[in-house]
C-alpha cells in the first residue's frame, strides 16, 4: 500500500514537470486552388467569425470556411499588395498598409492615404496597428501616425527620432503600459512613450555582429523584421533575422536556433499572449510555451506533404510527431489568433490551423506520452479545455 | 484619372509672372516690416449681428411623444423654445450654448439634447422644466442628434469634424468617433432601433471632372460600428432622413439636390442646372460587406417649369400614407401620397428617374405655402397636424393634414423689425429670383459656405474654366471676388452679374441688392478648432509657422519674395494679398493662368482646393500641383516639414 503510494506521488510530481503543450492537429489551407488570388499571403487579421488576410494581389475576406471576397484596387483598395492589417476595436473599421499607400475599410468603402494625398510618410508600408484615435503605420522612410480625431499626421524618422535607418517593419501598441513599439528594420527596436512623447531606441549591443556574444545581453541583432506586444505578460517580442528577444520592461529573453527549439533564427514576425510565444520563421511555425520553455515546431515534410511537429522539451530532449495534415508552406511570415485555433500567412496560402483535444491525446499516446495539458487555452480556446475537463483528461 | 498641367504659353506666362512680380515687391517692401514673424494671431469667433436686434431664426423642431409640446432650436437666440401646440403659445424658453444647431428627445421624452455648433457641445435639458442638467462635449460642429432606442447612447453629426460620436449619457463621456464623409449634419434612428443613419451635406471629395457621390452612413446600434457606406451618385447636400413605417415598406426619404455642375451654366434657361428631389433607400438588412447593398431610387420634386428648391426637412404621417418635404429655398411644404409614389417606383424605370421633372406631379399632391425658409418638420402623433419651422419668419407653419391647407402660423415672438442684414439673408436663401425658382444663392453656398464642388460657370468660350466654389465666410475684407478678381466689390458680384449669368431673371433690385451684400459681408468666421483657446501653437504649428514665414530654402538660398507663402497670403488681411497670381494651377480647360489669390481663413474647411478643385486635400497642393516650385518653394521640404506647415495652416 505504501509502496503504491508512493508510485502515485512520483506519477503526479512528473506529471506537474512535464506539462504538454498544447498541439495543432489539423491544417486547413487556403491557396490559389480554392479561392486566394495568390499565394503569397503576408499578414492575417481575425476579426471574429471573419479573417481578412493580404496577399500579393489584395485583400481577403474568409468567412464559413470559404473564400468570399477579394478587394483589389478596382473595389477602391489603394495597391494591390497588401502588408498589414489591424482592427480598430471601437469602429469596426479595418485599417489596410499596403505597398501603395494606407485604406481604411469602413461599413463597405475605402477611404485611401496615401503619401500624395495625405501627411502619410512614405507609401510602403509593412505594417499597421491602431491605438485608440491613432493610427500608427511602418513605412519605409519611418514612422507615421494618423490622429483620427483631428486629421493630424505626425511622422518620426532619422531626421526628428533615433533612428538607426528608418525602415519600420512593424508597430505593436502596449496600452497598458502607455507604449508602443516598433520595428526597425537595421534600426533595432523602438519604444514609445505616450506620456513623454519620446522615443527610445534598443539595439544590438554587439553592434552589427550576427553572433551573441552574452546570451540575454541585449536586442539579438538590428535587423528587427516586426514586433508583437503580449499585454498578459506585458513582454515585447521582437523577431529578427538572426533570432528571437524578448523584452519585459527591464531584462532581454533571447532565443536561438542553436539551444532552443526555435525552427530558424530567420524570423519574419512574432506573436504572444498568455504563456504563448509564436515564431514565425522561415522553416517553419515554431510556438514556445513560455511558462515551461516548450518549444512545438510545425512545418509540412516535403516528401509527403504531411504535417511535421516537432516538440523540444526543456531539457533539450526531441518528441518528433506527425499529422496527416500541415502548413501550406514553411516559409511564414504571419499569423493571428483565433480562439484556439490559429491562421497563418505562408509563401503558398493561408493556413488554418486547428486544436482537436481527442486527436491531440491520440498523438501524445502515439509517442508514448501521457496527455497532461490542464492549462486553459485563451478565449474561445476554454472550450477545448472543458471538453478535455469531460473527457477526463 | 488625374489631369497634369499641360505646358502652356511660355512667353504670356513670363510676362505674367514680371508684372505679378511687381505687383507683389511693391506690396511686399510696403509692408514687409508686418509680414516678419508676426506673433500668433489668435481665432476671434466675432457674431454676425452684434449691433442687430436678436432674431429667433428656428432651425429644428421636435414633438413631445404627446404631441402637446413643440420644441423649437432657435439658432439666432442661442435658446430653446416651448410652444403649447394648444395654445399655440409660446410656454418657455431656456438658453442654450452658442449657435444650436440640432435636437432630439429622449425615448421617454423627458429630456431634450440639444447641439451647440460653435461650443462643440449638447446641452441636456429636462423637458419639463428645462432645467440644463448637464453639458456634454463632442467634436468639432455639432449638428444633428439622435438618441437610440434604449436611451442610453446619444450619437452626435460633428458637421465639422466629419464624425459621429457615440456619447455615453450614463456618464456623458465620448465612447468612440466614427467617421463619415463631410459636414454630417442629420441624423435619425430607425424605429427598430437597429440603426442610426447619418446624411453628409457635403459629397465625397473626387475628381473635380466627375459626378459628386454622396454618402448616407448607416451606424449599428448593436455594436456602434459603420454597417454601411451607402453612395447616393449625382448627388449633394443629403438633409432630413425620415424612416416610412414598417408596414408602408419602411423604406428612408433624404431629400437631395442634383447638380450638372460639369455642364455650362449657360443651361439655366434650359433647366436642369440644379434639381430638387429625394433619395428612396430601402435599407439592407445582412451583415455587410458581403450582403447585398442597401438599394437607392432617386427622384424629382420639382416640376418642369417651377422648381422647389432646398429639400431640408422630411416626415411620415404615422400611417405613412404621407410625406412631407420643406423646400427651403421656395417657402413651400410638398406633400407626397407615398402610395402613388410607391407605384411609380414600381412601374418606372429606375435609372430614369432621377432626371424625370414629369415624375413628381404623380405622386406630389399639394404644395402648401411656408414662411420664410422652411427647415425641420414635425407631424403630431394623430398624423392630424404637421408644423414646420420657419427659420428666417420666426414662425411655425400649423398644417393641417385631414384638408392639406395651412392651418396657421404660430409667432414664436422675433423682432418685429426686418433689418437690412435679416433681409439679406432672406434674400440669400430665396430661390424665386431665379427663373423658374431654380436655385437660390445658399443652394451653392450651403450654410453660407461650399457645396464642395467645381462649376462650369459662363465664360466667353463654354465647357471651359471650371472653378471651385468658395466660401462665402468671412468674405468683407477679401475683395476683389470670382477667381478671375474682376469683381472688385460684392455689389458687383452679385448685382447684374448674378441676375444675367446665374439666375437669368430680373435679379435684386437695389434695396435688395444692398441688403444682400450687408448679409454676406456680414457672416462670420466660424471658430477655429485647430487653435488652441490660448493661441499657443503646439511644436508642430510652430515649425509650420516658421516653414510659413520663411525667406530662406533648407540650403540657405534665398526665397524670392513673390515666391514666399506670406507675401501673396500676409497674415494680416485675411492671408491674401488680395491680387491675382499664377501659381502653375492651370490646366487644360483654363483659358488663363492667373487667378484671385483666396484668403486662408478656416482653409481646413474647405477643401478642395486650387481655383478648380483639383486638389483634394493640403497636401496635394505642393505634392501633385507644385512640381516646379511656381505656388511658393516645397520641393526642399521634407514630408515632415510639409506636414508641420499643413498643421500651421490649419489654426489660420
Amino acid at each position: 500500500m505504501k509502496k503504491t503510494f508512493v508510485i502515485a506521488l512520483l506519477l503526479a510530481a512528473s506529471a506537474a514537470a512535464a506539462e504538454n503543450p498544447p498541439l495543432i492537429t489539423r491544417w486547413e489551407n487556403f491557396t490559389t486552388a480554392n479561392g486566394m488570388p495568390d499565394q503569397k499571403v503576408f499578414c492575417v487579421t481575425v476579426v471574429g467569425d471573419r479573417v481578412w488576410a493580404g496577399t500579393e494581389d489584395g485583400l481577403v475576406l474568409i468567412e464559413n470556411g470559404k473564400v468570399q471576397k477579394v478587394y483589389r484596387p478596382e473595389d477602391g483598395l489603394v495597391h494591390r499588395v497588401v502588408m498589414g492589417i489591424a482592427l480598430d476595436k471601437k469602429t469596426g473599421d479595418l485599417w489596410i498598409g499596403t505597398f501603395g499607400g494606407l485604406s481604411r475599410f469602413s461599413g463597405g468603402q475605402f477611404t485611401n492615404y496615401t503619401n500624395l494625398t495625405s501627411g502619410l510618410l512614405n507609401d510602403i508600408i509593412y505594417g499597421v496597428a491602431v491605438q485608440d484615435n491613432w493610427v500608427w503605420v511602418a513605412t519605409t522612410a519611418g514612422i507615421s501616425r494618423l490622429d483620427t480625431s483631428t486629421g493630424e499626421w505626425r511622422n518620426w524618422s532619422e531626421y526628428n527620432a533615433p533612428f538607426h535607418e528608418p525602415w519600420g517593419y512593424g508597430v505593436a501598441p502596449a496600452p497598458n503600459i502607455g507604449k508602443v513599439y516598433f520595428a526597425v528594420w537595421g534600426g533595432g527596436m523602438i519604444e514609445y512613450d505616450v506620456a513623454t512623447d519620446t522615443m527610445k531606441p534598443y539595439t544590438d549591443p554587439d553592434e552589427e555582429m550576427e553572433m551573441v556574444l552574452f546570451r540575454n545581453q541585449g536586442l539579438v541583432h538590428i535587423i528587427v523584421s516586426n514586433i508583437a506586444y503580449n499585454p498578459d505578460t506585458k513582454m515585447a517580442w521582437a523577431s529578427t533575422y538572426f533570432g528571437l528577444s524578448g523584452y519585459d520592461g527591464r531584462n532581454w529573453h533571447n532565443y536561438l536556433t542553436k539551444d532552443s527549439g526555435l525552427a530558424s533564427d530567420f524570423v519574419n514576425a512574432p506573436k504572444s499572449r498568455g504563456n504563448e510565444v509564436w515564431a514565425c520563421t522561415d522553416k517553419g511555425l515554431s510556438f514556445l510555451d513560455y511558462k515551461t520553455q516548450t518549444w512545438v515546431t510545425y512545418r509540412p515534410n516535403k516528401q509527403d506533404g504531411r504535417g511535421e511537429l516537432e516538440i523540444t522539451w526543456p531539457d533539450n530532449k526531441k518528441t518528433k510527431l506527425e499529422t496527416p495534415t500541415s502548413l501550406a508552406h514553411n516559409y511564414i511570415l504571419n499569423m493571428d489568433f483565433q480562439g484556439a485555433d490559429i491562421w497563418v500567412a505562408t509563401a503558398k496560402g493561408l493556413s488554418h490551423g486547428i486544436r482537436e483535444p481527442k486527436m491531440e491525446a491520440q498523438l501524445y499516446a502515439s509517442a508514448g506520452l501521457v496527455h497532461r495539458n490542464n492549462r486553459k487555452p485563451n478565449g474561445e480556446g476554454r472550450q477545448v479545455a472543458q471538453a478535455n475537463s469531460q473527457k477526463g483528461h | 484619372m488625374r489631369t497634369h498641367h499641360p505646358t502652356r504659353q511660355a512667353g504670356a506666362g513670363r510676362i505674367r509672372r514680371i508684372l505679378l512680380t511687381t505687383a507683389l515687391l511693391a506690396l511686399a517692401f510696403v509692408s514687409a516690416w508686418r509680414f516678419s514673424a508676426p506673433s500668433v494671431a489668435v481665432a476671434k469667433t466675432p457674431r454676425a449681428f452684434s449691433s442687430e436686434p436678436r432674431y429667433i431664426t428656428p432651425a429644428d423642431l421636435r414633438l413631445s411623444p404627446d404631441g402637446r409640446r413643440l420644441y423649437i432650436v432657435g439658432q439666432g437666440s442661442d435658446s430653446v423654445l416651448v410652444v403649447d401646440t394648444r395654445s399655440r403659445r409660446v410656454a418657455g424658453q431656456v438658453q442654450v450654448g452658442s449657435k444650436p444647431q440640432g435636437i432630439a428627445l429622449s425615448p421617454d421624452g423627458r429630456t431634450l439634447y440639444v447641439s451647440n455648433e460653435w461650443s462643440d457641445t449638447v446641452s441636456e435639458i429636462d423637458a419639463g422644466s428645462l432645467e440644463i442638467k448637464r453639458t456634454f462635449p463632442t467634436g468639432w460642429g455639432p449638428a444633428g442628434l439622435a438618441t437610440d432606442r434604449t436611451g442610453r447612447h446619444l450619437y452626435v453629426a460633428n458637421g465639422i469634424s466629419n464624425s459621429v460620436s457615440v456619447i455615453d449619457l450614463a456618464t456623458g463621456k465620448e465612447l468612440k468617433r466614427l467617421a463619415t464623409v463631410r459636414s454630417p449634419h442629420y441624423i435619425t434612428a430607425s424605429r427598430d432601433g437597429r440603426n442610426i443613419y447619418v446624411a453628409n451635406v457635403l459629397p465625397y471629395l473626387g475628381p473635380y471632372d466627375q459626378p459628386p457621390v454622396s454618402e448616407l452612413t448607416v451606424i449599428a446600434t448593436a455594436d456602434q460600428v459603420v454597417r454601411e457606406r451607402i453612395l447616393i451618385p449625382g448627388v449633394i447636400e443629403l438633409r432630413q432622413i425620415a424612416e416610412a413605417p414598417a408596414a408602408q415598406g419602411g423604406y428612408l426619404i433624404v431629400p437631395f439636390l442634383r447638380p450638372k455642375n460639369l455642364d455650362p451654366l449657360i443651361s439655366v434657361e434650359q433647366g436642369w442646372v440644379v434639381t430638387h428631389g429625394m433619395a428612396i433607400v430601402r435599407p439592407a438588412s445582412g451583415r455587410m460587406p458581403l450582403e447585398k447593398p442597401s438599394r437607392v431610387a432617386q427622384v424629382l420634386l420639382d416640376d418642369i417649369d417651377a422648381y422647389f428648391a432646398d429639400g431640408l426637412g422630411a416626415a411620415f404621417t404615422p400611417n405613412g400614407r404621407l410625406a412631407l418635404v420643406t423646400a427651403s429655398g421656395a417657402n413651400v411644404v410638398s406633400v407626397i401620397d407615398t402610395a402613388r409614389l410607391t407605384q411609380l417606383l414600381r412601374q418606372a424605370p429606375p435609372e430614369g428617374l432621377p432626371d424625370r421633372l414629369d415624375a413628381a406631379r404623380r405622386f406630389v399632391v399639394r404644395r402648401m405655402p411656408t414662411g420664410n425658409e422652411p427647415r425641420g418638420v414635425v407631424i403630431a402623433p394623430d398624423g392630424r397636424w404637421a408644423y414646420v419651422a420657419n427659420r428666417l419668419a420666426d414662425s411655425v407653419t400649423v398644417l393641417d393634414l385631414a384638408q392639406l391647407k395651412v392651418a396657421g402660423t404660430i409667432d414664436l415672438g422675433g423682432p418685429r423689425e426686418i433689418t437690412m442684414l435679416r433681409r439679406g439673408e432672406q434674400l440669400f436663401h430665396d430661390a424665386r429670383y431665379c427663373l423658374q425658382g431654380q436655385f437660390a444663392c445658399s443652394t451653392c453656398h450651403p450654410e453660407d459656405h461650399v457645396d464642395g464642388l467645381a462649376w462650369n460657370l459662363e465664360t466667353p468660350q463654354l465647357g471651359r474654366d471650371r472653378v471651385d466654389n468658395r466660401t462665402l465666410r468671412g468674405i468683407a475684407e477679401t475683395a476683389p471676388y470670382k477667381w478671375n478678381g474682376h469683381n472688385p466689390d460684392l455689389i458687383t458680384q452679385c448685382g447684374p452679374r448674378i441676375a444675367k449669368f446665374l439666375f437669368r431673371s430680373e435679379g435684386f433690385n437695389t434695396e435688395e441688392l444692398q441688403s444682400l451684400v450687408a448679409f454676406l459681408r456680414a457672416i462670420p468666421l466660424p471658430p477655429n478648432r485647430h487653435l488652441p483657446k490660448d493661441g499657443e501653437l503646439t511644436d508642430a504649428e510652430e515649425r509650420g509657422r516658421r516653414v510659413y514665414f520663411r525667406r530662406y530654402m533648407t540650403d540657405g538660398r534665398p526665397i524670392p519674395i513673390q515666391n514666399q507663402c506670406a507675401t501673396c497670403h500676409p497674415a494680416d488681411m485675411h492671408y491674401t494679398a488680395r491680387i491675382s497670381a499664377d501659381v502653375g494651377s492651370a490646366n487644360k480647360y483654363d483659358t488663363g493662368g492667373m487667378f484671385d489669390i483666396p484668403q486662408l481663413d478656416r482653409v481646413y474647411e474647405s477643401a478642395p482646393y486650387l481655383h478648380n478643385g483639383e486638389a483634394l486635400t493640403l497636401e496635394e497642393i505642393w505634392t501633385v500641383f507644385n512640381n516646379q516650385d511656381t505656388h511658393g518653394v516645397t520641393s526642399d521640404l521634407r514630408k515632415e516639414q510639409l506636414n508641420d506647415l499643413i498643421e500651421y495652416l490649419k489654426t489660420l
